[in-house]
């Protein structure tokens, strides 16, 4: 099981990796603007956050536009990588009225892989100036807090999957179960993309 | 999972190809630089020393203690004392990235001397992940300048070697375990050492009342974990702010500074929520602060700040 971890300049870019390593995950840090030729055998990738701002700064974000669109394998998009992946549709994202930092509950109102086996409220940790304000049509709301209506989408019919909050950090309940869910929704992806070859 | 095994054997194949003559280690006496140099000890053998110097900012009785570890682990051990250095720079320094950086220079000045005295062209560096990330560089935001890493002067006549930069504190601390060193439970203390702990500018003076602040703390808890009245934070200290508030003293109005208690849960560094230390353990600390140091201290508080949105750290 291959999973690459997209730096986009996130404080946690090198948690991410951790964690895949600790679940077993082949797994190495790459630049944003690795070729997609480079990563074409992945099994999944993850989006890091970073400290750009969506609004007006998604030029830093490399050629994850590309790995969107033409890599044939999950993408979990976390902070700014969740923020691109809608934005990259067609959607928009700015400054929140209300920034997150730290302990923050999340609810989750509509089940998906992502979630699986998930308490329906759990305590995230977030660290956001930006969210995404409107969310294209391709992508479905999963979960929300007090301040931020968009806290996990994925899309209807492809494997992308994008969280506002950080299950990479220690303090986020159920973070280490959401990269397992992940794992194996990579897994079932590569399973049925060989079985078609 | 992290294997404490191999990551030994590895780390020390490496550094014994990399290494080709004399090193020089920086030790604080803190778990990632002693358990640096107990890898490059394993490594290259004689051809290490170890350097401790003595700030000015280590904790009350540091100094011989971090000797005396040092020397029980077997490390050729220089001590260099580096107090006036170090004040002298910093005078009138109130900005922390500033007072991060000229830390830094000093560090490697201090190394550079005694390198070119050993004839010793590396430099090795207990240096860990959060270390580098919150540095910044690239496409990564500066949180603050590690004097390790953002803290290096520009042009410097060493080679850096940083045999443990892809660990996190918990996974040194394995290392420790593993290598059997005893420092495995030492409380997390930065390089800067109190200079980070006194907001604003370093005088002999405020250090001096930081000192006696966190070994007041140090004592209270110390206690406290004795009597099971507390588990053991990740990490807790005291901080100096420059705030001057009124207090009263017997009878006679008092006009002095303020002392931050924090304490905090975590893992690796990188995120924290405060440890909710019960209020009688903090009564005590409190009242032996404001007594200890009464003319120069008359308030205490107690920092209830997750990281994010704070550091571990108030500089």
């Amino acid at each position: 099981m291959k999973i690459f971890v997209v730096d986009n300049g996130s404080q946690w870019t090198h948690r991410e990796w951790r964690v895949l390593r600790d679940l077993g995950v082949d797994t190495k840090i790459i630049v944003n603007d690795t070729s997609l030729d480079e990563i074409k055998d992945v099994d999944g990738l993850v989006l890091s956050g970073g400290a750009a701002r969506i609004g007006w700064e998604s030029a830093k974000l490399g050629n994850i536009g590309e790995y969107i669109d033409k890599g044939d394998f999950p993408i979990l998009g976390i902070c700014v990588g969740h923020q691109f992946m809608a934005l990259h549709y067609g959607g928009s994202a700015g400054p929140s009225d209300i920034p997150e930092f730290g302990r923050m509950e999340v609810e989750i109102h509509k089940a998906s892989p992502i979630f699986r086996n998930l308490p329906q409220k759990f305590t995230a940790w977030e660290s956001h100036n930006d969210e995404i304000k409107d969310l294209p049509k391709e992508f479905e709301i999963l979960a929300s807090s007090v301040n931020c209506r968009i806290q996990a989408i994925h899309h209807r019919t492809k494997p992308l999957f994008g969280l506002q909050f950080h299950p990479e950090v220690e303090d986020c309940e159920f973070g280490d179960d959401i990269f397992r869910n992940f794992i194996e929704i990579c897994r079932q992806h590569s399973e049925k993309k060989h079985k078609h070859e | 999972m992290f294997n404490v095994d191999k990551f030994v054997k590895e780390e020390t194949e490496r550094l014994r190809e990399r290494i080709k003559g004399k090193a020089i280690i920086a030790c604080s006496g803190g778990v990632d630089s002693t358990v640096a140099a107990a890898l490059a000890k394993e490594a290259v053998g004689k051809n290490l020393i170890a350097v401790f110097v003595d700030t000015g900012f280590m904790r009350k009785g540091e100094p011989d203690e971090v000797k005396c570890m040092l020397e029980r682990i077997g490390l050729n051990l220089r001590v260099v004392k580096a107090e006036d250095e170090f004040f002298t720079a910093l005078k009138g320094v109130t900005e922390p990235e500033q007072k991060r950086k000229i830390i830094g220079e000093r560090f490697i000045r201090v190394f550079e001397r005694i390198a070119s005295e050993e004839k010793a062209e590396y430099l090795i560096q207990g240096t860990i992940a959060p270390d580098w990330i919150e540095s910044g560089g690239g496409v990564r935001d500066k949180i603050k300048s590690h004097h390790n890493v953002g803290g290096l002067p520009e042009v410097m006549g060493l080679k850096i070697v940083e045999p443990l930069r892809d660990l996190y504190k918990d996974e040194v601390r394995k290392v420790a375990k593993h290598l059997n060193i005893e420092v495995h439970e030492r409380q997390p203390f930065p390089g800067p050492g109190l200079a980070v702990r006194v907001i604003g500018e370093l005088t002999r003076e405020n250090v001096e009342i930081a000192r006696e602040a966190n070994a007041i703390m140090d004592g209270e808890m110390e206690k406290a974990f004795a009597e099971k009245k507390v588990s053991k934070p990740w990490q807790y200290f005291a901080a100096l702010l420059p705030v001057k508030s009124v207090g009263v003293h017997g009878d006679l109005r008092n006009y002095g500074y303020m002392i931050a208690l924090r304490a905090v849960e975590s893992i690796d560094g990188m995120s924290a929520s405060y440890s909710k230390i019960p209020h009688d353990v903090l009564d005590k600390i409190s009242v032996k602060i404001t007594n200890v140091l009464g003319k120069k201290v008359n308030r205490v508080v107690y920092d209830i700040t997750n990281k994010p949105p704070g550091t571990i750290e108030f500089e």
